[in-house]
């Protein structure tokens, strides 16, 4: 039992990692009914604008390059966390721009279009930052290890686990108590009465793209100094969303958190226990959970079934 | 063996002409081509570029493929082979067997090249290996370190320049037992690279008096090492012998520095190939690895061989090349000086230099003369074992070189019984 | 709104009989416009691999973006026989297509009473552990090294023994087997079952109420449609000689989907066929100039998603229908038409 118990805290806050990772495709799916493809290279590309933003090419600030370089890690750290998300969500409005052709036709089509995309953001990646490994400093504060009951855990991994947490309730406080998350959830509802409210459906599905893509591009920036950063990291990110999106079921707040947590137990607890079945347990989970739930765990009736 | 004086194209034409029959010849054969190509002294050599330009191993296949250049360029400047200039066609295999396969298949068919370089992924090696082997056409696997590539997937075409995993674990299995103790951890990504790498070890390690006490099996893909760490830690191995390759690598370095484990605990890695390491903080360099070539190694030819990697790619962001670059260039050529010494592209005489291949020393570099093992088609040479090097000024002089052991103390014997190679008979002959 | 075709069609229509001439010629041309026979040989076993996937997509509305699985379980399985039982192109071609069968079959069990997004979904993830387990079981699949050493047996016809170790004579088979679906998916999507399917892709609903058993046309065309992709895969063991598990990957089940669509599977029987083709001609072309051909390539999908969503034969369609002449329309490509408004 005091064996299992450290796997047990280090699958909870694997969990919280993957929560965040789905967050960004669940809001993107909820609303929009789309899955978002482009969601590991909307992610992979959070990461690499952090890179930037963290170290610039001096050249490019000009005389602003020496004095920037000379801000401590942790504020051009702090910065990254903040911007580059945003810059994120500009190019996720950018797509959504483009998906604007797609809507009102077969589903099919947004997904193939996201893709594409995924294929044009990720060789993008590969043409501007080369096809080499690329590493993301991190303050010294949150790096390095400390010692918790005779083992030694990172310091990076509970700050990940930690803002991820902080990061799905600033989401659930901007959906449950913000005007603009109320119109969210209406519309992920009925689009119809969002529309007969006479709110902008189409500024609406700007919004929720842009901040979708945002909360990829965040989950990104979290997630590299743990996996590392090369131009097709984004595949490693959207196949866990993807089925944790499904397991919780589409459109469910909650679906989406249990179901990031209940895989990360998963994957920690087998990765303890019989670590060569700990990529596949993900899968056996989501089969075993949907075919006793057909719409996962807190799923409703969506209108992509029809 | 008859063999006429045709070239491919001509030959299909004759097909064409028997356009009735086209179909019916086809099923009858001979298929087994014998071809000799008007190889006038005017056309240039074709040669096939086969490493991967997306994928895992996108920035190792572009390290390969630029020693492939170089080594290229300096035998065109001097005149070409055979008075012949040396053209080169690549095409990327994106780290993916089926493209392997395919892209096989048209460079031979296609552009006829008259031979084939590159790969850092075994299964993509295997692949062009296999296709190859059916033309006759001569392959070098240049960068992939499977032990299964000059054993039981060895070919009669396909020539292996890079050491394996059995190399680089006799290497340092015996060391590391009297260095730092007897219980050994394993922790083997579950793939056939990976299970072959550990086998190796799992031998040698009870060949010297260790104890294998867990192997931790690592799933392809595994992004989040966490809890195998914790595993390792609760178990308190003295060693941990690790066969983690390609991105599952890069990730668990990055996490193993995170924890500081790399100090916490004496680490076994395989090889560590320059391009995945290349600019990474120290840190990320945990415990011992192997490699085949160092750009700081203290040998006559080292230092200029340096330069002329910086003339040739002033811009390119990787300042000093790696065993990667090393192994692409030393491959090609070796192969264009067999073809010299044989006096023809015919396949059988470049096959019969290469399998009789002896470079000395101060030619390959390193601290021991270097040979081809003609039954398994793998280059036995010098293997060091590095460690990061700690407290050098110098950005780019990331590995300390601990320890270099000749071919004979590394040697990979399981390949030998491993390996059958067809008969030069079985093999198609060509000349380009 | 229905799509049914209103004139009969014929047993073999026009096109088909032209395009499967011309490929007969190929290996009289194909070195001439800077081609190989060997990627006729893929080209025509992936033609075969669309088809039967556009069963599925086209005609039946069902985006499976896991159908990889199957084309490497016949691979795996026309390979695993050769290697343990004996070498049989025939026998082992059928053990193949009924090793897809029954995988989908079984995956079918799962999916059938699932539509659009959830569908979709579970495809995926059944293709992932299909994947998997292929990489995993090594000491069966060779794990990601493959499966080596896959022989072109010999086509055994009575006293005639014709070996296909040439990529003509491959190439020939290939071609024979490929007219052999088409034709039978012809007959198949223009009989009372393809009517069904257009029917619950129209309104899985409606299809119920007029007292179709919904689930169990859906669970067959599944397995019919994974049927020819094992059937497909056990003929790309052969051409390659060799089963990877990398065509059983997320990547490449997202491929077919791509060159089905962008040939214009939704409107079209030949959308797959024509996709199939553009895409290996611009893999190679493109590949050949350019190391960032992917992002190329990449963009014309983007492009063609946006401008051109009916696909390549779609805008054939299009053009041929702004013709003012009657009956030109229907000829060949009288498949389901008309999208599904939501």
């Amino acid at each position: 039992m005091a064996n299992l118990f450290p796997h047990l805290l280090n699958g909870l806050s694997l969990g919280l990692l993957f929560a965040l990772i789905a967050l960004g495709f669940m809001l993107i799916v909820g609303v929009m009914e789309l899955i978002n493809l482009a969601h590991g290279s909307l992610f992979a590309l959070g990461a690499y604008f952090a890179l930037v933003i963290i170290a610039p090419d001096p050249a490019w600030l000009g005389p602003l390059g020496e004095s920037y370089h000379a801000l401590p890690l942790a504020a051009r750290y702090a910065l990254a966390l903040l911007v580059a998300p945003v810059l994120v969500g500009v190019v996720g409005m950018g797509l959504e721009l483009c998906m604007r052709r797609t809507y009102g036709k077969k589903a099919e089509y947004g997904l193939l279009l996201t893709f594409g995309a995924a294929l044009v953001l990720e060789e993008t990646i590969r043409v501007l930052w080369g096809p080499s490994e690329q590493y993301l400093q991190v303050p010294r504060s949150i790096s390095g290890a400390f010692l918790f009951a005779g083992l030694i855990y990172s310091k990076y991994k509970l700050f990940a686990a930690l803002f991820a947490a902080a990061a799905i309730a600033l989401v659930w406080l901007f959906l449950e108590r913000t005007p603009y998350g109320a119109i969210i959830k209406a519309g992920a509802h009925d689009s119809e009465m969002v529309r007969a409210l006479g709110i902008d459906l189409t500024r609406l599905r700007l919004l929720v793209f842009g901040l979708g893509a945002g909360l990829a591009g965040l989950a990104g920036i979290v997630l590299t100094p743990i996996w590392g950063l090369r131009p097709h990291v984004g595949v490693d990110a959207v196949i866990p969303a993807f089925l944790i999106i499904v397991l919780g079921g589409i459109g469910s707040f909650w679906g989406a958190v249990l179901g990031g947590i209940l895989v990360g137990v998963a994957v920690g607890l087998t990765g303890a226990y019989a670590s060569g079945w700990s990529l596949l347990s993900m899968y056996l989970l989501l089969i075993v959970v949907v075919t006793v739930r057909a719409r996962g765990l807190f799923g409703r009736k969506s209108v992509l079934e029809a | 063996m008859a063999q006429r004086n045709l070239t491919r194209r001509s030959l299909l034409k004759q097909a064409g002409m028997l356009s009735a029959g086209a179909a019916a010849t086809a099923f009858m054969g001979p298929w087994r081509y014998n071809r000799v190509y008007a190889a006038a002294s005017d056309k240039p050599l074709m040669i096939g570029l086969t490493s991967d330009a997306s994928g895992q191993y996108a920035n190792s296949g572009a390290s390969d493929r630029r020693g492939m250049h170089l080594a290229i360029a300096e035998f065109n400047k001097r005149g070409g082979v055979l008075g012949r200039t040396v053209k080169t066609i690549h095409l990327d295999t994106e780290t993916t067997p089926a493209t392997g396969s395919r892209v096989a298949e048209r460079l031979i068919a296609r552009d006829e090249c008259a031979f084939l370089i590159g790969a850092v992924s075994s299964g993509v090696a295997n692949a062009i290996s296999q296709v190859a082997q059916k033309y006759g056409t001569v392959y070098l696997n240049t960068n992939s370190s499977s032990p299964t590539e000059s054993g039981k997937n060895c070919h009669r075409v396909k020539f292996v320049w890079d050491g394996n995993g059995t190399n680089f674990a006799q290497a340092a299995v015996q060391n590391a037992i009297r260095a730092y103790g007897k219980k050994w951890l394993l922790m083997t990504n579950d793939y056939v690279w990976g299970h072959n790498t550990s086998a190796a070890t799992r031998r040698l390690v009870g060949r010297y008096g260790g104890e294998i006490i867990d192997e931790i099996l690592v799933p392809q893909g595994t992004r989040d090492f966490s809890a195998m760490l914790l595993k390792a830690q609760q178990a308190a191995p003295h060693v941990v012998a690790a066969a983690v390759g390609g991105d599952d690598l890069k990730a668990m370095r990055q996490q193993v520095a995170q924890l500081g484990l790399g100090q916490k605990m004496a680490w076994i890695n395989n090889q560590q190939d320059w391009p995945d390491v290349y600019g990474l903080p120290l840190d990320n360099l945990f415990g011992v690895f192997g490699t085949t070539w160092y750009w700081k190694l203290d040998l006559p030819g080292v230092a200029d061989f340096v330069k002329r990697y910086q003339a040739a790619y002033p811009s390119d962001p990787m300042r000093v090349p790696g065993n990667v670059f090393y192994n692409g260039y030393m491959a090609t050529r070796e192969l264009l000086s067999a073809v010299e010494r044989a006096g023809s592209t015919n396949n059988r005489k470049v096959i019969q230099e290469l399998e009789g291949l002896k470079v000395s020393a101060r030619d390959r570099m390193q601290h021991h003369d270097a040979y081809m093992n003609s039954a398994t088609h793998q280059m036995q040479q010098t293997i060091y074992l590095a460690t990061a090097n700690h407290g050098t000024k110098e950005r780019d002089d990331m590995f300390k070189v601990l320890s270099q052991s000749s071919p004979e103390e590394i040697r990979d014997t399981g390949a030998d019984a491993a390996c059958k190679l067809e008969s030069l008979a079985d093999t198609p002959t060509y000349e380009m | 709104m229905a799509a049914v075709p209103t004139v009969a069609s014929p047993w073999v229509p026009r096109g088909m009989a032209l395009l499967l001439a011309v490929m007969a010629t190929l290996p009289l041309w194909v070195a001439s416009i800077g081609l190989y026979q060997y990627l006729g040989v893929e080209i025509a076993i992936w033609m075969i691999y669309g088809l039967g996937f556009n069963l599925l997509l086209g005609y039946s509305g069902l985006p499976s973006f896991g159908h990889g699985a199957f084309f490497g379980v016949g691979a795996y399985a026309f390979g695993l026989f050769q290697a343990w039982a004996f070498e049989s192109l025939l026998l082992g071609m059928a053990l193949a297509a009924v090793a897809a069968f029954v995988a989908g079959a079984v995956v079918g069990c799962f999916l059938s009473h699932r539509r659009g997004i959830y569908f979709a979904l579970m495809t995926i993830a059944f293709g992932q552990v299909f994947w998997f387990v292929a990489i995993k079981w090594h000491t069966v699949t060779g794990g990601e090294d493959g499966l080596l050493n896959i022989p072109r047996p010999a086509l055994e016809l009575g006293a005639a023994s014709v070996p296909l170790n040439s990529n003509v004579a491959l190439f020939y088979f290939v071609l024979f087997v490929l007219a052999v679906v088409a034709v039978a998916l012809w007959r198949l999507v223009h009989s009372p079952f393809g009517k069904v399917l257009q029917a619950i892709r129209q309104n899985e609903e409606r299809a119920r109420f007029v007292g179709y058993n919904v689930w169990l046309f859906k669970w067959a065309v599944f397995a019919l449609s994974a049927a020819i992709a094992g059937l497909a895969g056990s003929l790309f063991s052969m051409a390659q000689q060799s089963a990877y598990p990398d065509v059983m990957s997320l990547h490449a089940s997202g491929v077919i989907v791509m060159m089905t669509l962008i040939g214009g599977g939704f409107v079209s029987f030949w959308g797959p066929v024509i996709g199939v083709a553009v895409y290996f001609l611009a893999r190679d072309v493109l590949g050949a100039v350019t190391e960032t051909w992917l992002l190329w390539f990449g963009l014309v999908f983007v492009l063609a998603v946006l401008f051109r969503p009916e696909g390549i034969a779609g805008a054939w369609q299009e053009y041929v229908g702004s013709v003012p002449s009657a009956g030109r329309r229907n000829r060949g490509t009288e498949a389901p038409a008309s999208h599904i408004e939501r």
